[in-house]
């Protein structure tokens, strides 16, 4: 056994324009690649580079069109739906660009949602949890609409966490969100992969993708480049440096 | 869950209820009204009795129909006493006569009533008496006394609100003394004023009043509601004999069990409920429409959150449950508030319209279930196509 969490072969997804003699369009074109536990990759691309889709076929929220793709050492490709749903349940985390919050429900309740779907009974307890890793303890009767944007992304970073997967995908988490914002998730999501946890980040901001300690580049729906960051920024000291800034600039 | 879902989207949960409520109420205020309407008429039956026959003489005659043509004169008093006597399931007769429109008069007033000759055993077998002074006695028929005892009507009609026992009316041209005053009986089956009667010893009526040797009915109390049939037949039997009928000779009487009598009130509320289940029906269309329309709409609002859900792990069934959930407890509860509306507003309209009314249950049951089913399927469809996309499909709707 290899130590890959992921192992796509020959990945393509293609969709049909509609219309009259509308013809194919390429999501993705013959996409191989490996992805290890522990790691932490960045996907970047412009938009409409197939990076997206991509994403969403590695994270088993769309099937491709042809290829294979193992995660975890399952042959994902041959799974019913039901079996699908239970791989995103217990061993995927997604982070969407647009939070994907449940209006009018506060964060307790949007952290419960995937184990709702799980076999786990102490639901509240893991949610609280969770809200806690980043830094929402007092936050949890809040709604959506009651939180910042950062903050928004941070209980969908918790919900992405609760049920403990394998990896978590995030989709331009930081897209909807100022710079401050951006980096507190940027620094959320080193912590985790620091602790362990694997993590696929798809941007197309070359400052955000250099938080990744490999970068993928995308275009056409072909990868162009796979290297490793030897140079990781650090969150944590961006926005330290960030806060002198303003500090300084008040007191000036 | 299902609740808490429902509690986030205050509006689309009120629009979704509102249909049901709607259909509902609508559904239980009529129906009330209509089972009002025919607790009313069968009311009206009871009043006749369940224990009791009718012989008319003649034959085909329905009750509360006036005769036409020639009297048929073959019912004699003495078919009653035999009838008594003869037939065991029969407890007592009451045979009676009677003048239509006859002229009343007292001092310058006059009216037109049904002056009806009578025994004392009509108090006991209509279940029906003098409320004030006496009825028609023994000593009456014996005597072919000139007394009365009158119904409210006559009394209202004649004589307001003076005290008229002892007083001295006309019929025809025969002077009558009141002795009493009768129980307020209301409408008959067919409709006509019950009250509106005067009551004389039937010996008087067929010597004095109308000269005649036969009488026009007879009311017969039976020991019990059972054997009904056979009683009839027994009835018949011994009615053919006294009468001297060839075997090819046609009844010149007819026999009225309280059957007969609940068929011809049934015949009159049947048009009306037709009417009123017509009006029903649309409604709860009306309501299952809307619910419907509600449903679809709101699935397909939601396919971005059925899109989430399925991506953080919800099966196709998870989300499929949701929707049933969801829709059983809007229409469940949108079917209480109706059932409570429309309850609410059938008492309204009882104290408006004076017209009583009754809840059926089963009915209004049913169209909770039918309105339910309504909203159920038709928000089940659309969530079943949107359970079965990919989740990121559903997720970029």
């Amino acid at each position: 056994m290899n130590n890959n969490l992921i192992q796509a072969t020959n990945l393509t997804k293609v969709y049909n324009k509609g219309g009259e003699g509308g013809g194919e369009v390429y999501g993705v074109r013959d996409v191989s690649l490996e992805i290890r536990k522990g790691d932490y990759v960045a996907i970047m691309g412009a938009s409409g580079s197939g990076k997206s889709t991509l994403m969403n076929i590695l994270g088993c929220l769309d099937k491709p069109t042809s290829g294979s793709l193992k995660l975890d050492g399952v042959q994902v490709s041959t799974l019913t739906d039901e079996e699908l749903a239970r791989v995103r349940n217990r061993k995927i985390g997604f982070v969407f660009q647009s939070f994907n919050l449940l209006a009018r429900t506060n964060a307790l309740e949007n952290v419960e949602l995937p184990l709702i779907y799980s076999d786990r009974t102490d639901i509240t307890r893991l949610a609280r949890e969770a809200l806690a890793s980043v830094g929402l303890s007092d936050r949890v009767h809040h709604t959506p609409g009651e939180l910042s944007g950062g903050q928004q992304q941070r209980v969908a970073i918790a919900r992405a966490l609760v049920t403990d997967p394998e990896i978590i995908f995030a989709d331009e988490p930081t897209g909807n969100l100022d710079s401050r914002s951006s980096l507190e998730i940027m620094s959320l999501l080193q912590q985790l992969n620091e602790k362990g946890r694997t993590i696929v980040l798809v941007t197309h901001e070359p400052d955000i993708s250099e938080h990744a300690r490999r970068i993928i580049r995308i275009a056409d729906g072909r990868i162009i480049s796979d290297e490793v960051n030897p140079e990781p920024r650090v969150a944590e000291q961006e926005m330290n440096a960030l806060v002198s800034k303003e500090v300084s600039n008040e007191n000036k | 869950m299902a609740f808490k879902g429902l509690g986030r989207n205050k509006l689309r949960t009120f629009l979704m209820m509102i249909g049901i409520v709607i259909g509902i109420t609508a559904l239980t205020l009529i129906v009330s009204a209509g089972l009002g309407a025919q607790d009313r008429i069968m009311e009206r039956v009871k009043k006749f009795g369940l224990e009791s026959m009718m012989v008319f003489a003649g034959a085909g005659r329905e009750m509360g129909q006036p005769t036409s043509g020639q009297p048929t004169t073959s019912l004699k008093l003495e078919d009653a006493v035999a009838m008594k006597q003869e037939i065991k399931a029969i407890a007592d007769v009451a045979p009676f006569n009677q003048k239509r429109q006859a002229e009343v008069k007292f001092q310058d007033k006059s009216t037109a009533t049904t002056v009806i000759g009578v025994t004392p055993s009509w108090a006991p077998v209509w279940d029906w008496d003098a409320a004030e002074g006496d009825f028609i006695t023994d000593e009456d028929i014996a005597s072919l006394a000139r007394v009365c005892v009158i119904g409210p009507t006559v009394q209202k009609e004649l004589f307001g609100t003076a005290d008229p026992i002892g007083e001295q009316l006309r019929i025809g041209n025969v002077q009558f003394e009141i002795k009493g005053i009768m129980q307020t009986k209301g409408t008959s089956p067919a409709g006509g004023d019950m009250d509106d009667r005067i009551y004389i010893p039937l010996s008087t009526l067929m010597r004095r009043v109308a000269n005649v040797d036969y009488i026009s009915a007879i009311k017969i109390r039976l020991t019990t509601a059972k054997d009904m049939e056979k009683t009839a037949a027994d009835i018949k039997a011994l009615l053919r004999e006294r009468h001297k009928l060839a075997a090819e000779t046609p009844d010149d009487f007819t026999i009225t069990t309280p059957t007969e009598v609940t068929k011809m009130a049934e015949k009159v509320a049947g048009t009306f409920n037709i009417f009123l289940a017509l009006v029903a029906a649309i409604s709860l269309i009306a309501g299952g429409v809307v619910v419907a329309n509600i449903m679809l709409i709101s699935v397909n609002e939601r396919r971005k959150e059925i899109g989430l859900r399925k991506a953080l792990g919800a099966q196709r069934k998870d989300i499929m449950l949701q929707f049933l959930y969801e829709a059983t407890a809007v229409t469940l509860t949108g079917g209480v508030i109706g059932i409570v509306l429309g309850a609410i507003g059938a008492k309204i309209l009882e104290g408006i319209t004076q017209m009583p009314t009754s809840i059926s249950w089963v009915s209004v049951a049913l169209g909770v279930v039918f309105s339910s089913l309504v909203g159920i399927l038709a928000g089940l469809q659309p969530a079943k196509r949107a359970a079965a996309l990919q989740p990121i499909e559903a997720l970029r709707a």
